[in-house]
């Protein structure tokens, strides 16, 4: 990122050898798109060729667009933290399990109210969501105070902060387990969601579309609080640049800060809708830990937007693989088009330049 | 009642000299003293400790040891090259299902339908722990080529992984290794010595002396087996950072830059220790899955197949095989220890909240979970650092 | 009273020392040039002003104010900015963004004024203000990095090397726009490879070499003196 650096538009004019050619070819970002492309067609290939039908395969997809959602709020917390402290947080996955069963505890603290017909929750799921989100967002900033605040100050090395992670990521997860226990919990144990039909016989249950409204939504917050607000250009500052951020008057320790307080809260709301579409386990959030970080790098570590659009091709293929594959092998449809944007262009959808 | 305390005596020589090698300074008299101290303590061990807390020793030292090799394994990866691999646990469980489905005899008639199988073979024992390094090597080969040219962290998302879908496998295929269902009947070596019946291959005279020994008392010949395994791994691993590849090795990590500008192949030999770090680990699978006879999925999760490997790596001190070896006994240590905790504690719990004696072994995860913290915080380096006696023939 | 005065800074990155006991002053309304050879410590002493390394011994006083020790972003604050050499400018945010950044800790209405005047000095960037700057030229780099700098409105301007890496032409254009932001009133230190030029331009210079003070005179002495022309400033 030095001056030196110019734009990646300027070819250099010399005969290539036939491998660095295909490289080259191999490196753009259609060919990355195609080969999405070509997997996701397989699976509908491998989808009909097993009989199933084309209705199903369509709400398949649109379930998949909810789990992208659900995994889009999830990376975007991962990927700006990732992005301004540049280290993996493999304990990420435990600030979601952490903030769908936040939500369980306010709602059994809460005072129960009417369904919202034909939604399954009434409206102490909403306010139960609202204290969950800054609370995990609190939980994240104690651990980068206690933890990695300490390892910046110690100037250590990137895997120092990983490993660090791990750690945290079994620290919450015990306290998980110790507070709520090993089993299965239901927010709304036994209510019924019924599936609404919608045109092309599409059937998706309310709850489901309610989750997608309220990621589209918070991913609208995200959007104007990075472009609009101060704080927001600072983080993408401190993400671009932390040195420099500092030298322009920007105390990068509190940048930091509301960026574990965005990514804790996101990573909440992520948990809390996917408790909602299937049911709470101390093991949900480290089961969504491999989607969110291929939809992070799909997207180019840092780059939210990028983030987003990762999750939602793996939410959808995921879904669609559902189809012919066990569900519970949906972390390896996310690793397997991870590896492939890693093998093909490590730098994700939206990074810039080539190799 | 004599001789069954003299043959356990006699068992237990090997272990406890080759761990005096272990923890005695390098000296002239390290063998010696070693051997002599070791004959007379398991002398003194088996005559004094009541039957059970020797077995229990006995069982605690054979995991131990499983933990060692994966933590030797680990050492060649993280401690000599600064590969972040996350998922030792998948490596683990590839080198347990590969020996026991080239070891166990496959069912036939009824027992087909409640174990299903891949293939049993029904080979030797040390064929089976062949073929779990050389599964655990091919594994390693294919994650290490596509990744290991990429950033670190990127390894460890990507180890973090296929730990999980290896998992995942031997989860869901029931055709593959009986699925969910546990693959029981995993046969172990030399276990006809204790068996009434004798070895076949063997004199029968071997029957007659040991006849005193009951089944109950295998896992002395097994820890003979393992303690073997983790000498002969440690030697080679000293031998091998010893070694110009060694010190090639740690050139790629700390200045792959300069490494590459040397002419060393780096790709090639940052796949190499992936590799052969990957296949310690399939062997520990392998003597892991033939010490416990029943296997399943569960037994390999990231908690005590990639976490605890790691902690044991980093209090024993990375890039250092003595450190790994006595860090894996150490944090394995803790971790039996704190069930006896657990267990202390169960009454403490249940004042405070009906649901939590139930959970509290989670506190031991609590408690791991802090000590990896602390080490990273307080003392990356370990308990002992790493050495800077990079070749045999430099001496201090 | 001087605007900055530093004195026996000692200053290096983890154990070693690259700075030996360096002395350095600017006053109100100067231009000071920093030169000396590859390696002689210039880079070093900026950023240890700015508070980027921390000096292991010497003090550093802003208007008579201890420095040395504090954290960049509360330096600013002081009335002192500073354009590294490399990597000074976000190239993930517009140039837009860029000069807010640079204003971060303005009053957010006092913003477009600023902006205002920094397009004023540099016209190029009023045209390519919602361009991101990593698509930009490294001339239009180093107007945004500087432009970013001059958003608090400074009494002290550190440049480290403004015109490495750009064509002869846009290296006199940058030369321009530096003299005439110190025609405003604001003192500038720079580091410059340029070290004829840069001392023309000079109220002062400081020769540095091997990480200590070498030679200090006006601009013009250093120029006509035969040794510094011969050892630093290519015969």
């Amino acid at each position: 990122m030095d001056i030196s650096q110019e734009p990646d538009r300027a070819p250099v004019k010399r005969d290539k050898r036939l491998g660095e050619r295909v490289r080259d070819v191999v490196q753009t970002r259609a060919f990355l798109l195609v080969s999405i492309a070509v997997v996701f067609v397989a699976l509908l290939v491998l989808a009909r060729f097993q009989g199933v039908s084309g209705e199903r395969l369509l709400s398949l997809a649109a379930w998949g667009i909810m789990l992208g959602g659900i995994i889009g709020l999830g990376s975007i917390g991962l990927t700006l933290v990732y992005g301004v402290l540049k280290f993996p947080n493999f304990s990420h996955g435990a600030l979601v399990t952490l903030g769908a069963y936040f939500t369980f505890a306010f709602l059994a603290w809460l005072p129960q109210s009417e369904p919202l017909r034909p939604l399954s929750f009434g409206w102490e799921f909403p306010v139960a969501l609202v204290l969950s989100m800054p609370l995990v967002g609190l939980v994240a900033v104690a651990v980068d105070r206690a933890v990695y605040r300490r390892l910046r100050r110690q100037n250590a090395h990137l895997v120092l902060f990983a490993m660090a992670s791990l750690a945290m990521a079994f620290f919450l997860r015990s306290i998980i387990y110790i507070a709520w226990g090993p089993d299965f919990h239901f927010y709304f144990p036994g209510r019924a969601n019924p599936a609404l039909e919608l045109p092309l016989n599409i059937r998706v249950r309310a709850d489901q579309l309610f989750i997608l409204v309220l990621a589209l939504m918070l991913m609208l917050g995200v959007y104007v609080l990075l472009e609009r607000t101060r704080i927001g250009k600072a983080m993408r500052a401190t993400a671009d640049n932390p040195e420099l951020a500092q030298v322009r008057g920007i105390n990068t320790e509190r940048v930091i800060a509301w960026t574990w307080l965005l990514g804790g809260a996101l990573a909440a709301a992520g948990g809390t809708m996917y408790g909602l579409s299937s049911q709470l386990r101390p093991e949900m959030g480290f089961w969504l830990l491999l989607p969110m970080f291929a939809a992070a790098i799909m997207g180019g570590i840092g780059n939210p937007y990028g983030a987003l659009a990762g999750a939602l091709i793996i939410g959808i293929t995921h879904q669609v693989s559902t189809a012919f594959l066990d569900p519970t092998y949906g972390p390896a449809v996310a690793f397997v088009l991870m590896v492939i944007v890693l093998l093909v262009r490590p730098q994700g959808l939206f990074g810039r330049g080539g190799g | 009642m004599e001789t069954l305390i003299l043959i356990k005596s006699v068992l237990l020589i090997i272990p406890i000299v080759l761990l005096l090698l272990l923890l005695l300074p390098a000296r002239r008299w390290r063998l010696p003293m070693a051997v002599v101290a070791g004959v007379v303590l398991a002398f003194a061990l088996s005559a004094s400790l009541p039957s059970g807390i020797l077995a229990y020793s006995v069982s605690f030292a054979i995991m131990g040891c499983v933990y060692a090799l994966l933590t030797l394994g680990l050492n060649i990866q993280w401690g000599y090259t600064g590969h972040l691999n996350f998922g030792v646990a998948g490596f683990f469980a590839v080198g347990a299902f590969t020996s026991a489905l080239m070891t166990v005899e496959a069912p036939t008639g009824i027992a087909a339908q409640y174990t299903q199988m891949a293939f049993g073979l029904g080979l030797p024992f040390l064929v089976g722990v062949a073929a779990a390094a050389l599964v655990s090597a091919v594994v390693a080969f294919l994650v290490a080529v596509p990744v290991l040219r990429l950033r670190m962290d990127f390894l460890a998302i990507a180890t973090i992984g296929v730990a999980e879908i290896i998992r995942l496998i031997f989860q869901n295929e029931r055709w593959l290794a009986n699925g969910p269902q546990p693959l029981r009947g995993i046969p172990q070596p030399l276990r006809c010595l204790v068996e009434t019946q004798g070895c076949g291959w063997l004199p029968p005279w071997t029957t007659t002396v040991l006849e005193p020994l009951t089944p109950r008392d295998y896992p002395l010949f097994y820890l003979t087996i393992i303690s073997l395994f983790v000498a002969g791994a440690y030697l080679l691993m000293e031998r091998a950072c010893r070694s110009p590849w060694g010190r090639m090795l740690r050139a790629v990590r700390d200045e792959e830059a300069s490494a590459a500008m040397n002419g060393k192949p780096i790709t090639y030999v940052r796949i190499q220790s992936f590799v052969v770090g990957a296949v310690i680990m399939g062997i520990a699978g392998a003597l892991y899955a033939h010490y416990t006879v029943t296997i399943d999925y569960s037994h390999f999760h990231a908690l005590f197949a990639t976490f605890l490997v790691w902690v044991m790596l980093m209090l024993g001190g990375s890039g250092n095989n003595r450190g790994a070896i006595i860090g894996g006994f150490i944090v394995w240590g803790v971790w039996s220890g704190t069930a006896f905790l657990a267990n202390a504690i169960e009454p403490l719990l249940a004042l405070i909240a009906d649901d939590l004696p139930r959970r509290a072994a989670y506190f031991r995860w609590l408690l791991v979970a802090l000590l990896l913290a602390a080490i990273v915080l307080f003392r990356p380096q370990g308990l002992i650092r790493e050495e800077k006696r990079v070749s045999r023939y430099l001496r201090e | 009273m001087p605007l900055l005065k530093a004195e026996g800074i000692t200053a290096g990155y983890g154990d070693t020392d690259i700075l030996h006991d360096v002395h350095l002053e600017v006053n109100d309304g100067e231009i000071v040039s920093l030169i000396g050879p590859n390696g002689a410590g210039k880079s070093t002493l900026m950023k240890a002003v700015f508070g980027l390394i921390h000096p292991r011994q010497g003090s550093i006083r802003f208007r008579d104010k201890e420095i040395a020790g504090r954290s960049p972003y509360d330096i600013v604050k002081e009335g002192m900015c500073y354009v590294p050499q490399v990597a000074n400018v976000f190239v993930q945010l517009t140039a837009e963004e860029n000069l807010e950044m640079g204003g971060y800790l303005l009053d957010e209405r006092l913003l477009p004024e600023r902006k205002e005047r920094v397009y004023e000095l540099f016209p190029k960037l009023r045209e390519r203000r919602h361009q991101r700057v990593g698509k930009m030229s490294g001339g239009e780099r180093q107007m945004v990095a500087i432009g970013s700098a001059l958003m608090l409105e400074p009494e002290l301007l550190l440049l480290d090397e403004p015109s490495a890496g750009l064509s002869p032409k846009l290296v006199d254009e940058i030369f321009d726009n530096i003299h005439h932001i110190n025609e405003t009133g604001l003192a500038v230190l720079m580091v410059e490879q340029n070290a004829r030029k840069s001392l023309a331009m000079a109220t002062r210079g400081y020769v540095l070499a091997s990480g200590q003070n070498r030679v200090d005179g006006t601009g013009q002495a250093l120029l006509d003196d035969p040794e510094v022309g011969r050892l630093y400033l290519g015969g």
